[in-house]
């Protein structure tokens, strides 16, 4: 199981940084977004930290939608999802691995992303490196668990960035309010003594739909 | 008696009791209830806001059972009944939306707040009105059935992280029926529950007429296709 789960990481992040584009296109997209929402503030002015955490996770979203895209639409070309389909491994660790190798990808973005905050938003006040990269990484379980698990659903549509936005955005709503409520109190922000309770959204948020993906991630990657 | 049987049997009694109930519920609206001191005539916005929130969500439940069900049996009814219940679940929380916005200007002098309710119908209807346009899109009709049987499922699962994190951010919506009985007159109450139940008669008339018409569309679809 442990290498067949490596194997097909592996494969996607071969595909992907092989190809020479990498992630530019998420990354672009999402300093793009910090840029321009860094034009919202009148000059002298200062951007919340709410507000900086609200952008830092709408590019992070954003860039989720490319990324899945770019790993589903992969086995596009000459049916290479049948010889997925094919293979002796339950479907559950196609999803896994999709969303073992999304979170690589969506964790190098957001190394932009985060200087890109500070830079054109002027946060400069950080409350806890580590609480920071554990809140990064607990949001992003649950983004990836939605991401891996409907990011198949787009496969093989001409417009499936725009159907997959549509699709995944409102879902990510709780996550993205623990991701903004907690990233605003470790930027600096006022304090929230609902941070446990935020941090449990979040965990809930992987929980459920990890478990979800793990049930029903067959039924929207087999072949009909 | 098959599925199909019983619903088109059904679809008239439901129609003609729906559109009787809602009759009578509007005598009590306009007649039998009292008029609110504060807000006055605009109050009786609540009657038509209320029974339309609720049975939105309530249609919104109904895609989730549906879903489920076509998941394990692969019933074609249940995916019928699934769509037309996203449907009418988006037209009737679009329509406690709307209400709820004229609500909100005369109450609380704002079109729109971050309230737990309010901010889960407005998530539910983006979602919904997703799983819709995901209907649209996927040409396979077997692949589109499991695919939206797979939304209306995660959909559903998210309503309670929904709520609790719009209720966390922060909340002004009044309680109805609270612990204590909400805070509406004896009067009141009685007109809210004829709303409720003349509305819930109609919901289900609405939804069978449309798995009605669905499943002979699919029936029409199958004497050209082989």
């Amino acid at each position: 199981m442990n290498i067949r789960f490596f194997c097909l990481a592996r494969k996607d992040l071969k595909l992907i940084f092989s190809g020479g584009s990498g992630i530019i296109q998420p990354v672009l997209l999402g300093l793009i977004l910090v840029f321009v929402f860094s034009l919202s503030t009148p000059i002298g002015e200062e951007v919340s930290a709410q507000a900086a955490a609200s952008i830092f996770w709408l590019a992070t979203s954003f860039a989720l939608i490319l990324v899945f895209n770019t790993l589903y639409s992969m086995e596009e070309t000459n049916q290479a999802r049948t010889g997925l389909l094919l293979s002796p491994m339950p479907l559950q660790l196609v999803w896994l691995s999709k969303a073992f190798t999304g979170m690589i990808l969506l964790l190098l973005a957001q190394l932009f992303f985060f200087p890109a905050t500070i830079v054109f938003l002027g946060q400069e006040t950080i409350a806890g490196w580590w609480n920071l990269l554990g809140v990064i990484i607990l949001v992003d379980w649950g983004l990836v668990a939605v991401g891996s698990l409907l990011g198949a659903v787009s496969q093989g549509h001409a417009a499936r960035d725009s159907l997959l936005s549509v699709v995944i955005f409102p879902l990510l709503i709780p996550l993205l309010l623990a991701g903004i409520r907690m990233g605003a109190y470790l930027l600096g922000g006022t304090g929230d003594e609902n941070l446990s309770a935020w941090a449990g959204i979040a965990f809930s948020f992987g929980a459920v739909f990890t478990g979800a993906a793990i049930i029903l991630f067959p039924f929207v990657y087999n072949e009909y | 008696m098959s599925d199909n049987s019983i619903i088109t049997r059904s679809i008239p009694a439901l129609a003609i009791t729906g559109a009787v109930g809602l009759v009578v519920a509007q005598y009590f609206i306009w007649v039998y209830a009292p008029v609110e001191a504060t807000m006055g005539i605009l109050q009786k916005i609540f009657y038509f806001h209320l029974p339309l929130a609720w049975w939105g969500l309530i249609s919104f439940f109904v895609v989730f059972c549906a879903s489920l069900v076509f998941l394990i049996s692969k019933n074609p009814f249940m995916d019928r009944l699934s769509q037309s219940a996203a449907e009418v679940g988006l037209l009737f929380s679009g329509l406690a939306l709307a209400t709820g916005t004229l609500w909100a200007r005369a109450a609380w002098n704002i079109w729109w707040t971050w309230d737990p309710r309010l901010s889960t119908t407005l998530v539910m209807w983006f979602i919904y009105a997703g799983y819709l346009v995901l209907r649209q899109s996927i040409d396979n009709p077997h692949k589109m059935r499991a695919v939206c049987a797979v939304l209306g499922v995660v959909a559903f699962l998210n309503v309670p992280l929904v709520f609790l994190s719009a209720r966390m951010w922060r909340s002004i919506h009044p309680a109805v029926f609270g612990s204590r009985g909400g805070g509406l007159e004896p009067e009141m109450m009685t007109t809210v529950l004829v709303c409720i139940a003349a509305w819930g008669i109609l919901t289900a008339g609405i939804l069978f007429y449309r798995v009605r018409q669905l499943d002979l569309k699919d029936r029409i679809r199958s004497l050209f296709i082989f």
